[in-house]
């Protein structure tokens, strides 16, 4: 698979925008340099808990935020280098789905209106009937009878709503899609439909695919390869078997490990964390993840670990990385 | 563990008047023994949260509560409503999802936790300080001495809902009821909150009875597990059981649809349709339009719930032919 997107030591800074008197809050580094690719039909889950900077990373990709230094290089073209012009065609080729399916669709627009709309500003639709033609078509891929086109979201449970922002977002055959946090708002019953229907779609259509979750069992499900991130950096990417078999980051351990398992009969020893993630206006010197892993030492403090290729196709970013099998074992019966 | 601690039964909660009352909790009955751990698992309207509030009088004033409560041999639906605020707090703790909307922002967490002591023991101050310190301890909040004069907003998620369940636990309740209060939380944080309500059961063998929508925290601490759906308790099993064995269609799907860290599955297992909105199935199983195992009876009449194994009750038509 060749690369579709080659991300290059990208970081953003979000300094305090407010106007008010008296001192200014830190500036928050929510990403900071991360580097990585995107292969042609690959699905890539960005996983984290909240405050990671997953979601800033999202939009960076896409270009709905400026990044504060670094490059995102779609199919060879800087985004940053492209002109007003070349920047709307490449819009067509990335698209993005939301967490909130009641937020991120109008209320007062009909179906047929939001899934058209991407089609209608790149001039895709010819007539009335065959904008009408198309929406039909979006509607029963993504499993919703074609007659709810007339209606308007507030008539759909969140399942629903959620399959017409998938509709909206393949409508422009997109190259790349970002979904951020797509299911976590679901009913735990609806979740697995829109995962199966994403898969099926991504299989059909060959898109890329960002992922952006704090889940891991769901993620497990979707993503090709998998990358973790603590405090606006990644600690550690491989393939989905490598993750789960034997993540080789303590963060990434720890993660695993504290997800609760519908098994009351699994034994796992569970590795507690202690205290909360440290906030991203005041990252803790040399590896971020050191005030609470479990194997700090000196050499955490003094010196940032940098991201190196311990096998192929996988990368850690700690002095002390070493394999750490989690046993998902069933107590004997 | 036999002894009820609450014997629910019956329990209805209707809102609107008319001959349509929409009808969010149906005729439910469970009980929670002394020092058990119940989970209600629901997805969303499935009456979950307002059964919770049910127990503390606490559903909204337009809600028609009917059926019984009876905590300690008392029915709490018939005491007079001046006499709860001595339970609430004192005999039940409760601990919400959101921390940060039911602690008070104005009141340093130190004073919160004094007042729920003060509203209910009448004990001098310099004890009461310490037992403020003491519940900071159980619920593991680091430098607890330093704490006492901090605010809500100086808190993290995790932290907040430590001080809630220090709340909760002020007067030693036999009863805690948690709804949904990992929810807000990241993976990590919530691993920390689960080992502190293991942590409190085991120190005061209180009764926990936990409302959520995660088949994995229910597997993580519950004993016993109750499932809902629209209104209904389709199912009520220790937790073994039910998920080694579950019986009914829809925790049965449930299961199979909920993805997990080791399963090597190309696909999830999907089940059809939506949830419905609460009270809108109005005749028979509520799962029924959903349900793949679904015979021409289920559109009639709800089936009632039946006793399998010991403990493992189930409403469904389908599983009890195919056990006759």
């Amino acid at each position: 698979m060749s690369v579709l997107i080659d991300i290059q030591g990208l970081g953003k800074t979000f300094s305090d925008p407010s106007l008010r008197l008296g001192p200014r809050r830190p500036p928050v580094r929510a990403v900071d340099q991360v580097s990585f690719q995107i292969l042609r039909g690959e699905a890539l889950a960005i996983v984290g808990e909240s405050g990671c900077g997953k979601s800033t990373l999202g939009r960076l990709l896409l270009q709905l935020i400026e990044p504060s230094e670094g490059k995102v290089i779609f199919e060879g073209k800087d985004l940053n280098k492209t002109t007003k012009a070349e920047m709307r065609q490449l819009r067509r080729k990335m698209q993005m789905v939301f967490q909130d399916p009641f937020g991120s669709l109008s209320p007062r627009r009909k179906v047929v209106d939001i899934i058209a709309e991407p089609m209608d500003s790149f001039g895709m639709t010819k007539s009335r009937k065959e904008r009408r033609e198309k929406v039909a078509e979006l509607l029963t891929l993504v499993g919703l009878p074609s007659s709810y086109m007339d209606r308007k979201p507030r008539q759909f449970s969140g399942g629903q709503r959620q399959r017409i922002g998938i509709a909206r977002a393949i409508s422009v055959d997109p190259m790349f899609i970002v979904a951020d946090e797509p299911v976590s708002a679901l009913d735990v019953s609806i979740q697995a439909q829109i995962i199966n229907l994403m898969q099926d779609l991504q299989e059909k259509k060959g898109f890329s695919f960002l992922f952006i979750a704090h889940d891991l069992a769901v993620v497990r499900h979707i993503a090709d390869r998998v990358a973790v991130m603590y405090l606006g950096r990644i600690v550690e990417m491989g393939t989905k078997e490598q993750i789960y078999a034997a993540p080789h980051h303590p963060y990434t351990e720890a993660l695993l490990s504290a997800a609760p398992q519908p098994d009351p009969t699994a034994t796992r020893d569970r590795i507690i964390l202690k205290g909360d993630v440290p906030s991203p206006s005041n990252v803790p010197s040399g590896c971020a993840f050191r005030t609470r892993c479990p194997l700090a030492a000196d050499i955490c403090r003094d010196e940032r670990p940098s991201l190196r290729e311990i096998e192929p196709h996988r990368t850690v970013a700690c002095h002390f990385a070493a394999p750490r099998p989690i046993s998902h074992r069933r107590a004997m019966a | 563990m036999s002894e009820a601690l609450l014997d629910i039964k019956d329990l209805t909660i209707e809102f609107g008047s008319g001959s349509q009352p929409l009808r969010v909790v149906d005729n439910i009955s469970f009980a929670v023994s002394l020092g058990e751990t119940v989970g209600i698992v629901g997805e969303s309207g499935s009456g979950k949260s307002m059964t919770a509030l049910s127990v503390l009088r606490l559903v909204p004033e337009a809600a028609r509560v009917s059926g019984q409560i009876i905590f300690e041999g008392r029915d709490l639906l018939k005491l007079p409503k001046r006499e709860m605020p001595a339970i609430r707090g004192k005999e039940i703790g409760m601990i919400f999802q959101e921390p940060m909307s039911s602690l008070n922002p104005l009141m340093t967490i130190g004073d919160q936790i004094d007042e729920a002591i003060r509203l209910h023991e009448d004990i001098p101050a310099p004890e009461r300080r310490k037992r403020v310190l003491a519940l900071l301890r159980l619920v593991g909040m680091p430098d607890p001495e330093n704490r006492l004069s901090a605010y809500p907003d100086q808190f993290s998620g995790g932290m907040r809902q430590r001080v809630m369940a220090a709340i909760a636990m002020a007067c030693n309740p036999k009863l805690l009821i948690a709804d949904e209060p990992t929810t807000a939380l990241d993976v990590t944080i919530q691993a920390q909150v689960l080992a502190m309500m293991l942590d409190i059961r085991a120190r005061f063998n209180s009764s926990i009875l936990l409302i959520t929508h995660d088949l994995g925290v229910v597997a993580e601490i519950c004993e016993r597990v109750v499932v809902m759906y629209a209104g209904r308790i389709l199912e009520d099993a220790d937790a073994r059981s039910l998920f080694s064995n579950a019986r009914h269609p829809y925790t049965q799907g449930l299961l199979r649809s909920v993805p997990t860290l080791n399963d090597t599955r190309k696909r999830l297992y999907q089940i059809p349709g939506s949830v419905p909105p609460a009270g809108t199935i109005k005749a028979g199983c509520p799962f029924r339009p959903r349900c793949s195992v679904r015979m021409e009876r289920c559109a009639v009449e709800m089936p009632p719930l039946r006793t399998y194994d010991p403990g493992h009750r189930v409403a469904c038509w389908a599983t009890a032919e195919a056990a006759a």
